[in-house]
């Protein structure tokens, strides 16, 4: 990589901006990995546990923005470093959202449990490890600074939409087939939101990457793959 | 010189425009360019080839580690380096198209189209008027009426006037450094030059005289052609719209200000501008 | 012993040693003011400046005398004054560098320290052989030939003081050279330059070698400047090496007039100096 800094603690207040990045995004994969757990294992403490380690995400980011305006005020940083200052910033934010969205999946989890098992909850968990796998790889495209990776990651996240707009076609048919599913039903709809919103959020992750190693945006649209906005169901009417 | 020509230098300036000859959208012509320059300290070559834009009604900095040739290559601009011998340069320069280069051009007249402002402020032993005056006088005779005017309009320029406008006759050595550099600036200006030379204009001021400079030569950029030699690299993000990055001798990067600050093209830009190396 | 108190002695023994070398060196300044004062000041009456130098056993004055040294003064400071500053500013502006400037700067020191008899030597061959007489106009020629390394020396030293810049920014606004030297070079140069025209005044008031051989001396009141002139010095020296006690007062007091002159010019050469570094 470039040389280092004449002035060595501004390259170890970067060093710990990008330290702390990767701390979150390791948060951001356990805690979704363990909703997901608690959903599939229906253990409430597990769903409980995540709730509460939002917090120290939260912490994290705070941190980050304090050092991030830091360097800003007091370093006037210039090209690649102005870069990697406002990625991380970007990056933080994107990380602590989508650890929120783990917490929702794990308080949704602790309601979930409430009611009887239903068919679609099981094709949740397939969804969830598709997007635990687009956040390990933006996060290892991030420590590698690899922009390759992370344009991988933001055309994947095409198959991530396409899962949700079918689950949801499945869990619209489900909660007509039978009214009493409609609570457990909705909650896995809103599970299954957040976890595409996470998806989401490593695609921006992935171009605020791409951003910060090449100077310049990722022009290309992204692929919308959920369709689900449009979709219009008649009720009455079954599908199969 | 021809007596249209220095009567070129009396006449009165225009006022001060507010127009957005500064916005850049506007495409800008270039006022100066510098083709395959060369420049020798007698055998030591300190300028290597080179060729560059110098547009008009905007700011071009010009940024580099000590000795890359800046302060040379400004000075080439108005043949100031004239002044010593061994010095010489090769190459074209083209002001409007005019090579200034050119042996039989005559500098008087080339040195009061390009102004140049130093980077010690170097009032002369002298009153503030008749700093102000010295320019002027050098092409004519005016009526003391005009004069008047002609100074109090420089002073207005360089943002001087309300300041000094009860002590004209005072020395120019009285004043704070601040206010010597702009008077430098106002005495630069008073003979209406078409592009000014700032060499490292503000390095031997406080920040807050720093600071009004720069705002001056904002305001300066609506009519003339500045260039800028800078070590604060803050300062030449901020003042300039155009930024060369120097080293050795050699150009190695020009661009406008905000890529080169953003995502240079050159690893070597980036290292400098950062940090890296210095 | 330890280092400190070693280093603590060695300054203690050197600075007395350099105080005591001062105070022997003003000793004698000292001493040789007060024995001019001591001497002299009897003779400075009215008479001294109304009255010529008189033949031994009268009473006399030196009017004469006085009047002989600022003419012949005058002239050659009005000769040697813008030679020197032509010069001086040729040296500072036009050749700093070049060969030719280094041969100038060298034989200007080598005249600078020129025993002033020679000088005198050398205007007499010239001047006073070929008129066939001793005149007041040799005399002032060979104080000239005095003053002009003097003033040469300060004006170049003075305008290289001046920083590049100055000149720089002038011609930077379009000023031809000449200008750059008359408006600028020599207004910010030019308070030294006075202080080594004073200066210069000041070391050819004293010099009696050169008149010697050039001016002699006139018993009389003349106003010829073809003629021999009198003047203060060659005056003390005659009067001095007499054995009549009356012209050996007249003689002090001469010497205590040409001290306080001397002194007068330095201490005001000094004060402009000064005066003009503080208003900066």
């Amino acid at each position: 990589m470039a040389s280092e800094h004449i002035v060595k603690s501004y390259d170890e207040e970067l060093r710990k901006l990008s330290n702390t990045i990767t701390e979150m995004g390791g948060l951001a994969e356990s805690q979704l990995a363990v909703a997901i757990d608690a959903v599939v294992k229906r253990d409430s403490e597990l769903a409980a546990g995540v709730v509460e380690g939002d917090a120290k995400v939260d912490q994290l980011q705070r941190d980050l923005d304090n050092l991030a305006i830091r360097l800003l005020a007091l370093r006037q940083p210039m090209a690649r470093d102005l870069r990697e200052i406002f990625a991380a910033l970007k990056i933080g934010s994107d990380l602590e959202r989508i650890c929120d969205y783990a917490a929702n999946v794990a308080k949704r989890a602790i309601a979930l449990n409430q009611t009887p098992p239903v068919r679609p909850a099981y094709a949740l968990p397939r969804m969830a490890h598709l997007a635990q796998l687009l956040v390990k790889d933006v996060i290892d495209a991030y420590v590698a600074r690899d922009a390759d990776k992370a344009y991988l990651v933001w055309t994947r996240d095409a198959e991530l939409d396409e899962m949700y707009s079918s689950l949801f076609r499945e869990l619209l048919t489900y909660m007509m087939e039978d009214p009493r599913n409609i609570g457990s039903c909705t909650h896995l709809l809103f599970m299954a939101k957040n976890i595409e919103r996470i998806g989401d959020h490593a695609t921006n992750i992935a171009e605020d990457l791409y951003y910060l190693v090449h100077g310049i945006p990722l022009t290309e649209a992204r692929p919308k793959g959920d369709q689900s906005s449009l979709e219009i169901i008649t009720p009455g009417r079954s599908r199969e | 010189m021809s007596p249209t020509q220095a009567a070129a230098r009396l006449a009165m300036p225009p006022a001060p425009s507010d127009s957005d000859a500064a916005d850049p959208q506007a495409t800008s012509r270039q006022k100066a360019v510098m083709r395959n320059v060369d420049f020798f300290y007698d055998s030591f070559q300190a300028l290597k080839n080179i060729s560059l834009p110098l547009h008009d009604k905007r700011v071009t900095a010009f940024i580099g580690p000590s000795g890359c040739g800046k302060s040379t290559l400004l000075r080439i601009l108005n043949r100031i380096y004239e002044l010593y011998p061994g010095q010489r340069a090769t190459g074209e320069v083209l002001v409007d198209g005019e090579n200034i280069l050119s042996p039989g051009l005559d500098l008087n007249l080339l040195r009061a189209r390009i102004g140049m402002v130093f980077q010690r402020p170097t009032p002369f032993p002298m009153s503030i008027y008749d700093n102000i005056a010295f320019g002027i006088r050098l092409y004519g005779r005016l009526p003391r009426s005009e004069l008047d005017d002609r100074v109090e309009s420089a002073l207005r320029r360089a943002a001087l006037w309300d300041e000094v406008k009860d002590k004209l006759r005072q020395s120019g050595l009285g004043l704070s450094g601040g206010q010597q550099q702009r008077l430098c600036i106002a005495r630069a200006v008073a003979v209406q030059p078409e592009i000014l030379l700032l060499d490292e204009p503000a390095s031997a001021l406080d920040p807050l005289s720093t600071q009004r400079i720069e705002e001056l030569i904002a305001e300066l950029k609506a009519d003339y052609c500045i260039a800028i030699v800078t070590h604060n690299m803050q300062q030449a993000a901020r003042s300039s719209d155009y930024t060369a990055f120097m080293y050795l001798g050699e150009l190695i990067e020009f661009d406008e200000t905000e890529r080169i600050f953003t995502h240079p093209k050159q690893k070597h830009t980036e290292d400098y501008i950062t940090g890296r190396f210095g | 012993m330890d280092i400190y108190t070693r280093r603590r002695i060695a300054n203690s023994v050197v600075m007395s040693l350099s105080v005591a070398a001062t105070a022997f060196g003003l000793m004698w300044l000292v001493l040789v003011l007060w024995t001019l004062l001591w001497n002299g000041v009897a003779a400075i009456t009215p008479a001294l400046f109304a009255q010529m130098t008189p033949p031994p056993g009268s009473a006399g004055g030196l009017l004469n005398a006085i009047f002989g040294s600022v003419v012949m003064t005058l002239i050659a400071t009005l000769i040697g004054t813008p030679t020197g500053i032509l010069a001086g500013t040729f040296l500072a502006e036009y050749s700093r560098k070049s060969r030719f400037g280094d041969v100038v700067r060298f034989i200007n020191d080598i005249l600078l320290s020129a025993p002033s008899i020679i000088v005198g030597l050398f205007v007499y061959e010239l001047m006073v052989v070929r008129m066939g007489h001793f005149s007041a106009w040799a005399g002032a020629v060979a104080l000239a030939i005095i003053v002009i390394p003097v003033v040469l020396r300060t004006t170049e030293d003075m305008l290289n003081l001046v920083p590049n810049a100055l000149r720089e920014a002038a011609a930077a606004l379009g000023s031809p050279k000449w200008k750059v030297i008359v408006m600028v070079s020599y207004r910010a140069a030019i308070q030294g330059m006075v202080t080594g025209v004073m200066l210069a005044v000041a070391r050819i008031a004293g010099e009696t070698a050169p008149l010697l051989f050039t001016a002699l001396n006139n018993q009389f009141w003349s106003t010829d400047l073809n003629a021999p002139m009198a003047n203060l010095p060659v005056v003390i020296f005659q009067f001095a090496m007499s054995p009549y006690a009356d012209w050996q007062t007249l003689a002090w007091g001469g010497a205590l007039l040409i001290t306080i002159t001397v002194l007068f010019l330095n201490i005001g050469a000094r004060a402009l100096a000064s005066w003009s570094t503080f208003k900066q």
